[in-house]
């Protein structure tokens, strides 16, 4: 187009000509608004009133729902089993996939040169965590693993093996870690935190079922050797035919290599201090006690 | 037009070098362009143009629906509304926890209790129950839509004027009178101006009359605008109002609410 179109549109136009807008004149758009049919009320609402005629329906006698006259009801036919056993207490990672990886960072809504944490791509509203129905962070999916290239510090909950070579093959690093409920809200809502003034939490490590996983190369866990993680890089751009580019030349090399603490929680705050939005500080611990705990 | 309701005062001429006094902050999108409108002054009585200002299309031209100013104007009047009309039930009335008469034998239809409904003086079966509350909330989008759609349509049917100060030089309420009646502007004004401090001639000035009425920029509603005739803005108000209402437009969903601070919240 290469005309600009008038603003507003003829609708502005025509109103030059019509009437003043008034609290007199204001209408809802015709066919919006149909009027509910009164029970007991009028011909179409009267008489019977919606309630058919004579029986349990009319006299409001029905039985439960779910009874079939007497026959064994299909739910109490079917044997238990435990399909759903604990369902509402079992972990859930949201997926990401490297599509909308991708998307977020072609749109300028996660920023690259900056280490990728949870905290960004909630705050680039990439993933919705609720970590109060047992989300446990963010799992990485390799759906879009053909068109991704981008170079990215990435720190994940879970990643498939798909999704690590896909980051590999492009220079970023990927890293799991895990974070406990509390710390996970944290990270997830910094803002809402800091404003309740209470001190950054150590974050806690992983139960025993999730242990494995996290000290695990493969897995690029942050409980892992970084030796055995090097490894893993080699085989895993072996098993997928890469070449594995060398990061250590790379001129954004230090801010590919920051990784959290295994107990922190935010890049630049450690746990135990206590961050003030509104006046811009930051009040550390002094006791021998408090830095002793948040120092385990 | 302008011209045509009133065609004793010609319009000014359009080809008259007025130097545009404030340009659009935020980036106008590339398919439309700028509307303007003419600066006045309250200073003296007649009306000497200072400029021109360019006012943003998205917030002062956008398409009119008048179904969503119903809509914003109807919640407006109901969201803080609570009936505390109330009727006692049977069991509230006082009495009627015994048997007037025997069942059988005495004649009279028979009854349990002299306050049922069908009783004179009986509690009401189906009527109000205590205060009840008509609160709802329409989506926030919404609500921005619909004051930028009464700014668009006030500017549209010219009843919209910008103006560079509050500052008058009397606290006469007559001065105020005087000026409207001279400017044809209408029967009702509202003025509107960023920040709380307004100059003290004006607040006077207003204070006696019940058709003029001076508001603060975040004061500003549909009803507000509909129940007068003519709005006035002053160029920090314009500022002001499109700043905040464009911010809607590209913003992302809240995390939090937005009481809570967020670096781009204007």
């Amino acid at each position: 187009m290469s005309f600009t179109k008038k603003p507003g549109g003829k609708a502005l136009d025509i109103l030059q000509n019509l009437p003043r807008i008034t609290l007199a004149n204001l209408r809802p758009e015709p066919g919006t608004k149909k009027a509910e049919k009164k029970r007991g009320r009028g011909q179409h609402g009267g008489n019977r009133s919606g309630r058919g005629h004579k029986g349990e329906r009319q006299r409001g006698n029905r039985p439960r729902l779910g009874f079939e006259g007497g026959q064994t009801p299909f739910y109490l036919a079917i044997p238990k089993y435990g399909y759903n056993e604990g369902h509402s207490r079992r972990a859930q990672y949201q997926p990401l996939t490297l599509n909308r990886l991708q998307y977020l960072i072609d749109l300028g809504r996660i920023d690259p040169t900056q280490p990728i944490d949870l905290t960004q791509l909630v705050n680039g509203r990439g993933v919705t965590i609720q970590p109060q129905k047992r989300d446990y962070g963010v799992q990485l999916v390799g759906e879009g693993a053909g068109i991704f290239a981008a170079k990215v510090n990435i720190e994940v909950q879970m990643a498939s093996e798909e999704a690590i070579a896909a980051i590999e093959r492009n220079g970023g690093i990927v890293t799991t870690g895990f974070y406990d409920p509390r710390s996970l809200a944290v990270l997830c809502k910094p803002v809402p935190f800091f404003l309740s003034g209470q001190p950054i939490p150590k974050r806690m490590l992983p139960g025993e079922d999730m242990v494995p996983y996290y000290t695990d190369a493969a897995n690029r866990g942050y409980l892992a050797d970084p030796e055995k993680i090097q490894k893993a890089r080699i085989a895993l751009a072996q098993k997928y035919g890469y070449v594995l580019p060398d990061i250590s030349k790379d001129e954004l090399f230090h801010m590919l290599f920051m990784r959290k603490d295994p107990r922190q929680i935010f890049f630049g705050l450690s746990p135990g201090w206590v961050v003030n939005m509104t006046e811009k500080k930051i009040l550390k611990p002094t006791d021998d006690k408090l830095l002793q705990y948040y120092n385990s | 037009m302008f011209y045509d309701r009133f065609p004793e005062r010609p319009p000014p001429p359009s080809d008259s070098s007025l130097p545009v006094l404030r340009r659009c902050d935020a980036a106008v999108p590339v398919h439309l362009s700028p509307v303007q409108t003419w600066v006045e002054t309250l200073e003296r009585r007649d009306s000497k143009l200072l400029g021109l200002v360019d006012l943003h299309p998205d917030v002062f031209a956008v398409p009119t629906r008048i179904d969503i100013l119903h809509e914003v104007e109807l919640w407006q009047r109901n969201f803080k509304r609570i009936s505390h009309a109330h009727t006692k039930v049977r069991s509230e009335v006082r009495g009627g926890g015994r048997k007037p008469w025997r069942q059988k034998g005495s004649g009279k239809a028979r009854h349990g209790s002299i306050r049922s409904p069908i009783w004179r003086g009986g509690g009401v079966s189906h009527g109000p129950r205590g205060p009840t509350s008509f609160y709802y909330m329409l989506p926030m989008k919404v609500r921005v839509q619909g004051l930028k759609i009464a700014l668009s349509s006030k500017l549209a049917q010219d009843y919209l004027h910008v103006v560079d100060t509050l500052n008058i030089p009397t606290p006469d309420p007559q001065y105020l009178m005087d000026l409207i009646r001279y400017r044809h502007w209408g029967e009702s004004v509202l003025i509107v101006d960023a920040g709380e401090e307004l100059p003290e001639n004006i607040l006077q000035a207003t204070e006696s009359l019940k058709t003029v009425n001076v508001i603060p920029a975040i004061g500003l509603n549909v009803h507000s605008m509909l129940k007068h005739e003519v709005l006035v803005l002053t160029l920090e108000a314009v500022k002001f109002l499109e700043n905040k209402l464009l911010w809607h437009d590209e913003r992302f969903t809240p995390l939090y609410p937005f009481k809570l601070p967020y670096t781009d919240l204007p």
